[in-house]
């Protein structure tokens, strides 16, 4: 079965959380070290593989059938980037019309029909929006497509109230199909004990974290021109982790049906671990 | 926890809309929903409703949007302003309304906005939201009709007096309803009130824009058409009664003097139309008389129908054919308040007998009910079977008047093995057809 050889992985967490940036920055460290990886954005706004590509996708998926309908080529929808890497982007309707779900059920169709999964790629990275808010975009984690799921979390509390949510949507789907969760990414944020908070809040979800990512702003100077960490300043200690990630997913075997938490045990691992006894009401950032 | 309808005895609320919009002359229906939805819609109300047939501009021939993958996922708005501006440009009408089926609903569609585009155009354009999971038909019949009460009724200060609206007789799911209309009409004109029944008989789309002037909307249904009369007592500050379905002398008789009060008509009037009326009708229903009692045609009633029929019929069968009322079954989706109403109707028969009361969506609850009201076969030595019986329904009842030996008359939804064009079976002349009906079946044999 080649199918099975390809690793579909799908990355979940809070809006805003750094999803884009991550799975990017992660796909640089893997392309790196040899491995042929493909970025499928699926967020209307069709900005998941900007840093592999030097800039915003011109043709969305969407925008490509919209034009040009069905009989198009895989090249069409379809760009290089950063040492090979394949990037797709999903799009969607404008704000406020239309159906953003149905959008990306139709477009990973598209995508299967024209032949994008090839049988040399090893990973698949689907970089999802923020809240999974309908059906539709708990596409890449049916039946026959990713089969392992990253969230990106970080110790800030609404972000692990996402990343809780999520664990429920991934337990529906891990119960009836293949699907399991991989680990807990923490995008650091610098907030107290973020750490131990994350480690803690992964073993309640029966998961692991798979790696915690210090907060650094090589990120957003990469950003702003447009790179991966990896691509912009290769020997940054940043780049580092990002390969450090790429390892970890690389070598992951921990692939679990998460337990998620009822709010108010969630609320008591915050209270337990997201305050530092000695730095009691002292504000300062 | 959700349930299941076992052999449902309507369409979706789009079929609602489309069966009102087809009883309207000159109306043009423009279906924004995905393909297939039209012809499935006409295909369960034509057959349903004794052959209703798609008119002017209905069936198979609907304007619709047929939208695709791709309407849905970037919005149908675009595919629904061409598909108006192509009705417009081939139909000749005089109305143009949207009506919706569910997915174009469930991803947000403007269709109001839509429709605002064309305001300018010489025939009016509106739009009616009538996602079915909203409701059925009868949602959908309610859904139209208040939209048309809002948007299309020209609000009069100076009320006619004793001109009154008709409301509750649902166009296809009401397989007699042009007949029923009529003859609410004529015995309405009798005492001096000019009623206008909308979709009735000679009656076109400026009934709909003049009843404004009414002074009182009748509601001939504890469930239909209320939501449309609330409209039309807010906007157009006309008050409304619910009189339930007349059929028969008696009931015809307290309806009359119901509505008398309603519009201070003089008892008198009433009085002395009734008598007239009364003589005419007891002259014909004195034919059956003595075969009636030569052959005893008395029988066992079981009515199994929707909350204007049963209890009408119900109460028909027992007081005025002497009959023995057994179970009503009432098959709509119903709220316990509309039950209460409903069950109520039930009560003070002449006849002083009255019918066990089921509400059940279900086909294959009948016989559960005959069960609670008749003790089964135990073997016993002598056993009293319930017959001869007699089932007034739809033709969904057919297997189970089958098992029973029983023979069916069927007048509600779904009526698929009769054509029906101008009778009814209200009012005074509809329970004479009624009577005709019921008793050809029992003679058929002769």
């Amino acid at each position: 079965m080649t199918e099975n050889k390809i690793r579909q992985i799908a990355i979940y967490g809070k809006g805003g959380i750094g999803k884009s940036t991550t799975t990017q920055n992660l796909t640089a460290g893997l392309v790196e070290s040899g491995k042929k990886v493909m970025v499928v954005g699926c967020d209307p706004k069709a900005d998941s593989t900007r840093l592999l590509l030097g800039g915003l996708h011109q043709r969305t998926v969407l925008d490509t059938l919209r034009e040009e309908g069905e009989k198009i080529e895989l090249n069409a929808i379809m760009r290089t980037g950063f040492q090979g890497t394949r990037c797709v982007e999903s799009g969607g309707p404008e704000p406020g019309v239309g159906c953003a779900g149905r959008g990306i059920i139709t477009s990973i169709g598209l995508l299967e029909r024209l032949g994008a999964y090839t049988e040399d790629l090893d990973y698949v990275f689907y970089d999802v929006l923020g809240d999974v808010v309908c059906g539709g975009f708990a596409m890449p984690i049916r039946e026959g497509k990713a089969k392992e799921i990253y969230i990106v979390a970080s110790g800030e509390m609404m972000a692990l109230y996402a990343a809780n949510n999520i664990a429920k949507g991934i337990q529906k789907y891990a119960l009836k199909g293949g699907v399991r969760l991989g680990g807990i990414i923490c995008n650091s944020r610098n907030v107290d004990r973020e750490f131990d908070l994350l480690k803690a809040f992964a073993k309640e979800l029966g998961t692991q974290l798979i790696h915690f990512i210090p907060r650094d702003n090589i990120v957003q100077h990469a950003e702003i021109r447009k790179k991966t960490v990896i691509e912009y300043n290769p020997k940054s200690s940043q780049a580092n982790e990002y390969r450090e990630l790429a390892k970890d997913i690389e070598e992951n075997e921990m692939f679990v049906i998460p337990k998620p938490m009822t709010q108010e045990r969630l609320e008591e691992i915050l209270f337990e671990y997201g305050l530092m006894d000695n730095i009691e009401d002292d504000y300062r950032i | 926890m959700g349930k299941y309808v076992d052999r449902p005895r309507y369409g979706c609320a789009l079929g609602g809309a489309l069966s009102l919009l087809r009883a309207i002359p000159r109306a043009i229906p423009i279906i924004h929903s995905s393909t297939g939805c039209g012809y499935n819609v006409y295909n369960g109300i034509n057959s349903g409703s004794a052959y209703l047939g798609g008119g002017y501009c209905g069936g198979s021939a609907l304007p619709s949007s047929n939208i695709i993958e791709r309407n849905v996922v970037f919005g149908g708005e675009d595919r629904l302003r061409e598909q108006v501006e192509t009705t417009l440009e081939i139909m000749d009408g005089d109305i143009y309304v949207i009506v919706t089926g569910c997915m174009v609903e469930m991803i947000g569609d403007d269709i109001h906005s839509v429709a605002n585009e064309f305001e300018e155009n010489e025939k009016p354009v509106i739009a009616v939201s009538t996602p079915s999971f909203q409701g059925n038909s009868y949602t959908g019949y309610d859904m139209v009709f208040s939209a048309l009460a809002r948007e299309y009724t020209i609000f009069s200060e100076d009320k006619k007096e004793n001109k009154v609206n008709i409301l509750g007789i649902v166009p296809g799911e009401d397989v007699f309803y042009k007949g029923n209309l009529k003859e609410i009409k004529r015995i309405l004109n009798l005492i001096g009130i000019e009623a206008n029944t909308f979709v009735g008989e000679g009656e076109t789309l400026d009934d709909f824009k003049n009843a404004g002037n009414g002074s009182l909307n009748i509601i001939l249904s504890d469930v239909y058409g209320i939501n449309t009369a609330k409209v039309f007592q807010e906007n157009h500050n006309i008050p409304y009664i619910i009189t339930g379905f007349p059929i028969g002398y008696l009931q015809v008789e307290k309806f009359l003097y119901e509505i008398g009060e309603a519009l201070n008509i003089d008892r008198e009037v009433i009085e002395s139309v009734l008598k007239k009326e009364r003589d005419i009708y007891f002259d014909y229903f004195e034919r059956i008389t003595d075969i009636y009692n030569d052959i005893d045609l008395q029988r066992y009633g079981i009515v199994v129908a929707d909350a204007n029929y049963a209890p009408a019929i119900s109460r028909f069968i027992s007081d005025e054919l002497g009959w023995l009322p057994q179970l009503a079954m009432i098959t709509d989706f119903l709220t316990e308040e509309q039950k209460k109403r409903i069950e109520s109707r039930f009560d003070n028969y002449e006849s002083g007998l009255k019918p066990y009361v089921g509400f059940d969506t279900n086909a294959s609850s009948v016989k559960k009910y005959i069960r609670k009201v008749w003790k089964p076969d135990g073997n016993e030595r002598y056993y009293d079977t319930m017959g001869p019986g007699f089932v007034i329904g739809s033709v969904i009842e057919r297997d189970f008047a089958e098992e029973f030996n029983y023979p069916l008359l069927s007048v509600t939804f779904p009526v698929t093995n009769r054509v029906i064009f101008n009778r009814s079976y209200v009012g005074l002349n509809g329970a004479l057809t009624l009577t005709e009906d019921i008793f050809s079946m029992l003679v058929s044999g002769r």
